[in-house]
């Protein structure tokens, strides 16, 4: 029997602000935080991007670290959804416990690289920048910046890599190698993947619409988000108190592509039925699908198949909230459990925005309404990243 | 779900700086003195159709071939999960397209670089070619990323999750890059070790095989820049749950460079944490890369197999080679803050 | 036409890595994409950078793509009717 998987905390940064009640007004309010670009020095400025409304220097005075210090946006952002996590869960001090770090990125230190490029290469004056650029190295800042973690490891799957980071936390505590963990990711907006995304040409000119009939791209956000998972004899020892369960996880491979997804989205419905399963739950008992709803023309036909082939006649509410975030790529798995654990904590549906006209190929639409049919006891979160790699987690009530 | 008997390394094949795709390293291995060597590939032409790989780049081809071959060698066609360990991805075209980006500006740049430069491209480009829709997954973490693979396997076969994995070790290197990372010190100027490329794809499986290469004990890790004592921790606990005792340890293979900043911590930390052993190496054979830990593993795991240590893989040079071979421990440090234990034993025990 | 033709199918051939294809291997009316040559979508978005490059073209959507790519007949005739250099 796997053990039961508890959320004691959880931070997040995103383009809708620093922290959970940030976030949660935005979504209440249908505020979107996509906007002009403001931070990041490129040459697309009629792209509408995301962006987490700090500087660095912001970000780093908010955290206390030191002007000269070398760092990277990345693990700032990640720095601040780790602290207002563990300080949730209440677990910031030396606890005596066997506390891991698992983080999911993918550009890692690559905003100063793409930055001191020609520097590393022409001289020798940026070197501190070269060290910073890897995934691990990302990790090892945030993992530092505490001084309270015995295992620290990171995931990159690209878009998926927080829920990977998730999946694998409740592994780690599943098997006793954990008492705890902090599980998430994070991804700053860089000028590589910007025009990454731009050279796939599929990203919207326009704020995103998924599963809207004319969608025309996904608009890039940045963010970082992780949660404090437990096993329920640590909680006990210590006396702390479950915000909910991680009560179902998988992970697929759709096999398909490299960039698209497979016409009938056949990992991602393998992903939720298996999920469906772990959590040992029926179709019916979900009451919100935070979809993965990049607003790219492939995504949200295959995800729309696929939900439509996983659940059948019980398709709960659908949204997708890359409307207000942009897509947070490696982060975007943490950014929305912990929006799906406020709409569980909270009971309300986050709403699709910018949606008006429906899918002829699919039989459903995003919500638009924030009131659940039903009260929510079940929601599930997807994050599918290029490759097919493809995972949904499922968050329940206590 | 039941505990299976035993974890097992059905087969593993690589292509490194070594002869590729064969253990002639074992009696015949190549010697650099240069500083930056680069994997001898084989020729991929009779492997792959030319529309099929044209375009893949080295760490791809490296991977897909190594992936195919090893799913060959040991029967598990459609394993039911890969994991790859990769510390830099896939470099070359992250370069190729950085390059294009500082020195080009932002119009005018292609997809194939990009797509190709994310991490999971390996992992999901052997998914791909397998038809393998299962668990997937890809760890880029430094020194440890093919520790954090291998033990997200050992955990998934010990619950029963699955039954067979394919594992990988995959870091290629770029001229450019060797330069940018000697600038760190993780890579050092001759003479003190060289940079090495590493492709190794392992297979492993609930269920012995009569070819299967050893037995997999077990894979810790642990996190120790603030704690001194974590490797001692980290040790104790993987002999524990291997219900192995320390004087069953035949042989360390360690990942001594000859980096001095690197072999300084071995030679502080080994004599405390493990007394009179004998010490192996294959950094001298293989190179550094952050992968590297996969080859001293794969190494280790052909000694076990023959059960021969070669004299050459002794640090002790006096020492000639070794008949019979019990249990290999293999321990990994970067920059004394991760460390890392695979515990291999022969099939038989 | 037949000079534009030649140098478009060398420029393929270089810009999508088509080792072992010879200009001459590509018929002028094949199919560049599913049989054929057997491109893909991201042959395509290769393709409509390299119009861009060499030909000053600018393509807003991929789908245009899909008409202009039918072969390297209609390729070289949309290039020369709307070449900016």
């Amino acid at each position: 029997m796997p053990k039961e998987i508890f959320v004691t905390g959880c931070g997040i940064v995103s383009a809708l602000g620093a922290g959970k009640e940030a976030t949660l007004t935005a979504l209440r309010e249908r505020r979107t935080g996509i906007a002009p670009v403001r931070y990041l020095k490129t040459a697309h400025t009629e792209l509408p991007v995301g962006e987490v409304k700090m500087s660095n220097e912001e970000m780093m005075r908010a955290l206390r670290i030191p002007e000269a210090a070398a760092t990277t946006r990345t693990s700032l952002m990640g720095m601040l959804a780790a602290r207002e996590a563990l300080d949730h869960a209440q677990l910031r001090n030396k606890s005596g416990l066997r506390t891991a770090l698992i983080s999911g990125t993918t550009v890692g230190g690559m905003d100063k690289s793409e930055q001191y490029y020609l520097d590393f290469l022409e001289n020798d004056t940026k070197n501190a920048y070269i060290a910073t650029h890897d995934c691990g190295a990302c990790t090892e800042m945030i993992a530092d910046y505490f001084g309270v973690f015995s295992a620290v490891q990171t995931i990159s799957t690209a878009c998926s890599s927080a829920a990977n980071a998730i999946m694998l936390g409740a592994m780690l505590i599943d098997s006793g190698r954990a008492d705890a963990v902090v599980a998430g990711g994070c991804e700053c907006i860089t000028k590589f993947h910007l025009n990454g995304f731009n050279t796939l040409m599929i990203l919207d000119r326009n704020l995103c619409k998924p599963f809207d009939a004319h969608r025309a791209g996904l608009n890039l956000g940045e963010g970082a988000a992780f949660l404090v998972l437990e096993a329920e004899d640590t909680l006990r020892r210590r006396s702390a108190a479950p915000l909910c369960r991680l009560a179902g996880y998988a992970n697929t491979c759709d096999a398909y592509h490299q960039t698209a997804s497979s016409p009938n989205g056949e990992g991602a419905c393998l992903a939720m039925q298996a999920a469906l399963r772990t959590a040992n739950l029926r179709p019916k008992d979900v009451g919100y699908i935070n979809a993965h709803g990049t607003g790219t023309e492939n995504n949200d036909l295959c995800e729309g198949r696929a939900i439509q082939r996983a659940f059948g006649r019980c398709i709960p509410p659908v949204s997708s909230t890359k409307s207000f975030t942009g897509h947070t790529t490696s982060a975007a798995g943490g950014v929305e459990a912990v929006i799906s654990l406020l709409a569980l904590r909270h009971g309300f549906i986050p709403a699709s925005l910018n949606f008006a006209n429906p899918m002829p190929e699919l039989a459903f639409t995003p919500a638009t309404t924030d009131q659940p049919p039903t009260p929510l006891r079940h929601v599930l979160s997807n994050s599918f990243g290029f490759g097919g790699n493809e995972t949904s987690l499922i968050f329940s009530t206590i | 779900m039941s505990t299976p008997n035993g974890i097992y390394l059905l087969a593993a094949k690589q292509i490194s700086v070594q002869p590729p795709l064969t253990d002639e390293w074992m009696d015949a291995p190549i010697r650099y003195r240069e500083p930056y060597v680069q994997a001898i590939d084989p020729d991929y032409k009779r492997y792959f159709a030319p529309n099929v790989a044209r375009r893949l780049g080295k760490i791809l081809k490296r991977a897909m071939l190594t992936a195919r071959l090893v799913r060959e060698a040991s029967g598990v066609d459609n394993p039911d999960a890969i994991i790859t360990g990769t510390g830099l991805g896939c470099i070359e075209s992250t370069e190729a397209f950085l390059n294009a980006l500082a020195r080009g500006g932002e119009e005018l740049l292609t997809p194939t670089h990009f797509m190709q430069s994310t991490h999971n491209t390996i992992s999901s480009l052997i998914a791909i070619d397998a038809g393998c829709k299962g668990y997937n997954s890809t760890y880029a973490h430094k020194g440890i990323s093919l520790e954090c693979a291998l033990a997200d396997a050992f955990t998934q076969l010990e619950c029963s999750r699955i039954q067979t994995a394919l594992v990988g070790a995959h870091d290629e290197m770029t001229p450019t890059y060797f330069t940018l990372l000697k600038r760190t010190g993780y890579l050092g100027h001759a003479p003190g070790g060289f940079s090495g490329e590493v492709a190794l794809s392992m297979m492993l499986a609930a269920t012995r095989s009569k070819n299967a290469l050893c037995r997999l004990r077990g894979v810790e890790m642990a996190y120790g820049p603030a704690n001194s004592d974590a490797p001692r921790q980290a040790l104790t606990r993987l002999l524990q749950r291997a219900r192995c005792s320390p004087n069953e340890i035949d042989a360390v293979m360690t990942g001594l460079s000859g980096l001095p900043a690197n072999d300084q911590v071995y030679a502080r930390i080994c004599p405390e944490l493990l007394p009179n052993k004998n010490l192996l190496r294959y950094k001298h054979l293989f190179g550094e890369a952050y992968t590297a830990p996969g080859l001293g593993m794969y190494a280790a795991a052909v000694c076990l197999y023959r059960q021969r240590i070669p004299a050459h893989l002794f640090v002790d040079h006096k020492r000639g080679e070794q008949r019979g071979v019990g249990h290999i421990l293999c321990y990994n440090q970067l920059e004394e803050k991760n460390h890392a234990f695979i515990l291999l034993s022969p099939c038989g025990k | 036409m037949e000079k534009l033709i030649l140098q478009l199918k060398q420029e393929i051939i270089k810009v999508l890595n088509l080792e072992e294809v010879a200009p001459a291997d590509i018929a002028d009316d094949a199919p560049l994409f599913g049989e054929g040559l057997g491109l893909d979508s991201i042959d395509a978005l290769e393709l409509i950078v390299l119009m861009e490059k060499i030909y000053g073209i600018k393509l807003k959507d991929p789908a245009q793509g899909r008409e202009i790519f039918k072969s390297i007949r209609v390729m070289a005739e949309y290039i020369h009717a709307n070449r900016a250099k």
